[in-house]
């Protein structure tokens, strides 16, 4: 722990309203003051895990399970260490007394109470125990329904009054789940929770995030051809942008949200095209007599990295946003596709076969940093979650193939699926507050 | 409030969700027999309306159709490859052979793979083994007009199971008349 409790104290006195307008509830925060005291340096090499208490919220038994979302989104994390509720001295209804805390060498806890009308309203307090202070207010309304958003902007609210960083508890993960005979796009929090279907076609594959949010453009077998559609999450409502005989497929959206890198087999082999989003000026990035598939913009948007079998196997290249000065990434074994690049521009994470599985693996783009992340099972479609902290990927393990969680590093992993669910091709949103 | 009820109904509609079965009826099998006989009388065969099925099948000529269904069998692919193998091009000179006599039939080549590998590298993996398919006809004369290619990757496999015999069919091309 750095020693940053000499800083000002301050209190934050934050007021959220879930509104109904959107199939994602908008929040509106308005902090009373920007300065920030750091509890704890996330960004240090090495630190503890930050004690925090999160009391059942008192009133209806709603309040408990707000808890508990939070307390699982601060542990997933690795940033925190969740008290044992077992060890709690003081109910959730008795007043905070820091005497009832300290003792246990918590320094932070959550207190509050819900009330449940036609609206769900919560309250909270986060207490500081050591100094005996407030550290933030929060007070929150939705519908009953987006309780779980509740509970995840509670713990966006802590993360950021711990840390002083943007928490990513709010964002989504979308997914490809396998039903009889179809495929179909599906929707998540990011915990898995609010499990929502968004596509009805019969095979749909490759959800990518618009880099607001706001959008999914997606890949769809229709009769003969292949096509990309834009779908519109708010509204359900889908726009073709592209179709080809042979295959085409959705890649990555260009950071600035105007272009769509993708593959296509038109005019010739599966190469790399870029179009806008409104599917024209469609122009060919890379050709070759082989495959070229699954682009990924570095987030300043200057390059592209892909798969390309052009040296014999399936390889990770690099290569500049015009399609210019193509480089070899990847050159240790003979399979390794789905790259993806992490959000500071910092990594490129992969599948790479090893033996008869395949496993996630992280890369410099300069091709130094090469680490395995993944051992067990078979695990594919790595998509970093939007602070670049954690990555989603779909995993086989004892029998089931479904959607997992872990820490950049590789620790944590953690299923986010219900069992029996078959889910594939994971993307992590980008933040959504 | 209206986006409401759409996200109650989707839910709705996800847990009740039947999907049509793709069985074909019990009385379709019937149907080649059927037109084997039509095919026989169209021919003009010998004995008239009368003719039993029996000897129409043994007399006649086998209509384009059903030569087809002998001919047009899947070729199949090593692991990651889409070259064509030795023991496909026969095959393919066959196909040829009968497209460059039935001049108004067009064909669609489906790509596939087996489960191996990653979904997107497979989706572009089985559009390279139609389209190897592909120009190996158009090598041997058939226009590149009259040929359609479709990859389903990994997403229709012919066989479910998880062995090296069932991945072997999986690694295919399937031609469809059209």
């Amino acid at each position: 722990m750095k020693a940053l409790r000499h800083s000002a104290f301050l209190i934050f006195s934050i007021n959220v309203f879930l509104l109904l307008l959107s199939f994602i509830p908008i929040l509106f925060c308005s902090p009373e003051t920007a300065e920030a005291k750091i509890y704890i340096d996330i960004t240090a090499p090495a630190f503890k895990r930050f004690p925090i208490a999160i009391e059942d919220l008192s009133g209806p038994h709603q309040g408990q399970e707000i808890a508990s979302i939070i307390r699982d989104d601060l542990d997933f994390t690795g940033f925190f260490q969740n008290l044992d509720t077992n060890a709690f001295i003081e109910g959730p209804d008795a007043p905070f007394d820091p005497k009832n805390w300290i003792g246990f060498g918590v320094e932070a806890v959550l207190k509050g109470k819900v009330t449940i009308n036609s609206e769900i309203v919560v309250e909270t307090t986060l207490y500081d125990p050591v100094e005996n202070k407030t550290i933030l207010k929060g007070n929150y309304r939705a519908r009953p329904e987006f309780l779980r958003a509740v509970a995840h902007s509670i713990s966006n609210d802590i993360y950021k009054a711990i840390t002083g960083e943007d928490g990513i508890f709010r964002s989504k993960i979308a997914c490809v789940i396998v039903g009889k005979g179809t495929k179909d796009i599906y929707i998540m929090d990011w915990d898995g929770g609010n499990l929502r279907r968004v596509t009805a076609g019969s095979l749909d594959l490759s959800p990518r995030w618009s880099p607001d949010g706001k959008h999914i453009a997606y890949s769809s077998l229709s009769g003969e051809s292949w096509r990309i559609y834009l779908l519109n999450i708010d509204t359900l409502k889908m726009r073709q942008l592209f179709s080809s005989h042979g295959m085409c497929l959705a890649g990555d959206f260009s950071p600035d949200g105007r272009q769509i890198a993708f593959a296509s087999s038109k005019n010739g082999s599966p190469g790399i095209f870029i179009m806008d989003t409104s599917g024209s000026d469609v122009r060919r990035l890379t050709s070759h007599r082989g495959i070229d598939v699954s682009p990924t913009f570095s987030p300043d948007g200057s390059k592209i990295a892909f798969v390309s079998d052009r040296g014999g196997s399936p390889q990770i290249y690099i290569m500049d946003a015009d399609g210019k000065d193509i480089r070899r990434l990847t050159f240790k074994g003979g399979y390794n596709t789905s790259p993806v690049w992490s959000p500071r521009g910092d990594k490129i994470a992969y599948v790479a076969r090893i033996g008869s599985s395949f496993q996630i693996f992280l890369i410099n783009p300069d091709g130094s940093g090469l680490t395995q992340l993944t051992t067990s099972g078979s695990n594919e479609d790595p998509s970093f979650s939007p602070d670049g902290r954690y990555i989603t990927f779909s995993s086989y393990r004892d029998g089931s193939r479904g959607i997992y969680i872990m820490r950049a590093n590789g620790d944590g992993q953690k299923m986010i699926t219900r069992r029996g669910i078959t889910a594939v091709s994971p993307r992590w949103s980008p933040m959504i507050r | 409030m209206k986006r409401f009820v759409v996200l109650v109904l989707l839910v709705f509609a996800f847990g009740c969700a039947k999907r049509t079965a793709t069985t074909v009826p019990q009385g379709m099998e019937t149907q080649p027999q059927q037109k084997v006989s039509e095919g026989a009388k169209s021919a003009g065969q010998p004995g008239g309306e009368h003719v039993s099925e029996q000897i129409a099948k043994e007399t006649r000529t086998p209509t384009p159709m059903e030569e087809a269904k002998s001919i047009f069998s899947d070729i199949h692919f090593d692991f990651d490859r889409y070259n064509i193998k030795d023991d496909a091009k026969p095959v393919l000179e066959k196909i040829a052979g009968w497209l460059s006599k039935n001049r108004n039939v067009k064909v669609l080549i489906e790509g596939n793979c087996d489960e191996r590998g990653t979904i997107e590298y497979n989706l572009a993996l089985g559009e390279k083994r139609a389209k190897a398919a592909k120009d190996y006809l158009v090598s041997l004369g058939i226009s590149p007009a009259r040929i359609a290619t479709i990859s389903y990757g990994k997403e229709k496999p012919l066989c479910t199971e998880h062995n090296e015999e069932c991945w072997a069919k999986n690694r295919r091309d399937h031609f469809v008349i059209q």
